[in-house]
């Protein structure tokens, strides 16, 4: 029957043929919305917590800039690769790509940030630099001279008879202003990234 | 602007040739050019034939963070390109040269140093479909009216 010419006239003629060649659409050029694209802001307020720009692999792609009255992350196109990584590490929800939120709400996920300050007691002269040059020592004793004396017990670090001492590691935020204005390069931070899932129980959901 | 004008410009705008040329990346934009060809994104429906021969191409995709090895001959492709002819860099790697684009790398990224870059699609990689619409969003502008713009 496959042979017959007439067979295949009447093939050809068929109504839904002739509709399908002449109209046959594709699909059109959609991306889906749980693709990842770049991060989008949420409209939740960036707290300057500066974990995107620790955890970005791709360098230049994210930067966190004074925008008017307040801070918010801007991501640079042609250097961003769409990883996600900032919108799983900001601990404030400022960002959004996909379903990644969605994801981390339902499994429980969340990437931690700690920091851990090491000193070389060799290489530190007891200069005090790094005590003063920090921006959380500033906020808790603004009284902090310049030899890093301190009387309050509430800081990260303070000279103590011509030695640092760490006192408040917990507090560190990880900005490395100490490491930059140590002159004999004593002083190191090591940002720890760890990943992290808490059970998520049925009834919380 | 006359019928036949206006005719050449509907024709060309749907009949051009693509090349592509890798200097130097990871292979994951190689991977998405290749997709266009493919039934999902099937490029050749818009009338674009990706036939890799610069001297048949009106449109160069440029691929890769433009290592040492292509300083002069990325040039050389791009001259041996007839005119009208346009570039379009895909990914990341052209555009800023991204991971590859370190302290100590050997890298020249960006390839906008090199040849003229007329649209540039970021992504790492970038998805077919942006691949497609950059194509699409070139042909009509680059192709249309030559003769008159060049005399």
């Amino acid at each position: 029957m496959g042979l017959s010419l007439i067979w295949y006239l009447r093939e050809f003629a068929r109504r839904e043929w002739i509709k399908k060649f002449l109209f046959a659409k594709t699909a059109p050029l959609v991306t889906p919305s749980h693709f990842r694209g770049f991060p989008e802001p949420t409209g939740k307020t960036c707290q300057h917590a500066l974990f995107c720009m620790m955890v970005c692999p791709a360098p230049g792609a994210i930067e966190v800039l004074h925008d008017g009255d307040r801070w918010m992350p801007r991501i640079h196109k042609g250097h961003c690769i769409r990883c996600g990584l900032c919108v799983e590490a900001c601990p404030n929800g400022v960002l959004k790509s996909g379903r990644i939120l969605e994801t981390m709400g339902r499994e429980g996920t969340s990437l931690l940030f700690s920091f851990r300050i090491a000193i070389d007691l060799e290489l530190c002269t007891g200069c005090g630099n790094c005590c003063t040059a920090c921006p959380v020592n500033k906020g808790i004793d603004a009284q902090m001279g310049a030899g890093g004396h301190s009387s309050n017990d509430d800081v990260i670090m303070r000279v103590q008879k011509g030695d640092i001492v760490v006192i408040h590691e917990d507090k560190c935020t990880g900005c490395k202003t100490c490491e930059v204005s140590c002159p004999t390069g004593a002083i190191r931070i090591a940002r720890i990234l760890e990943g992290y899932q808490q059970p998520v129980h049925e009834g919380l959901q | 602007m006359n019928l036949l004008q206006r005719i050449k410009n509907k024709v060309r705008a749907r009949s051009i040739h693509v090349a592509y040329v890798d200097v130097g990346s990871c292979n994951g934009c190689d991977i998405e050019v290749l997709a266009c060809l493919a039934p999902r994104y099937d490029i050749e429906q818009y009338g674009i034939y990706v036939h890799n021969n610069p001297r048949e191409a009106d449109v160069l995709l440029v691929i890769g963070a433009y290592t040492p090895g292509w300083e002069e001959k990325l040039g050389m492709v791009w001259e041996k390109i007839p005119d009208p002819k346009v570039a379009v860099a895909i990914g990341n790697c052209p555009i800023s040269g991204c991971l590859f684009n370190r302290r100590e790398s050997f890298v020249d990224a960006p390839v906008k140093k090199h040849i003229p870059i007329a649209a540039e699609v970021p992504g790492c990689p970038p998805r077919p479909t942006e691949i497609l619409e950059a194509i699409l969003s070139v042909r009509d502008s680059v192709f249309a009216n030559w003769e008159e713009s060049h005399p």
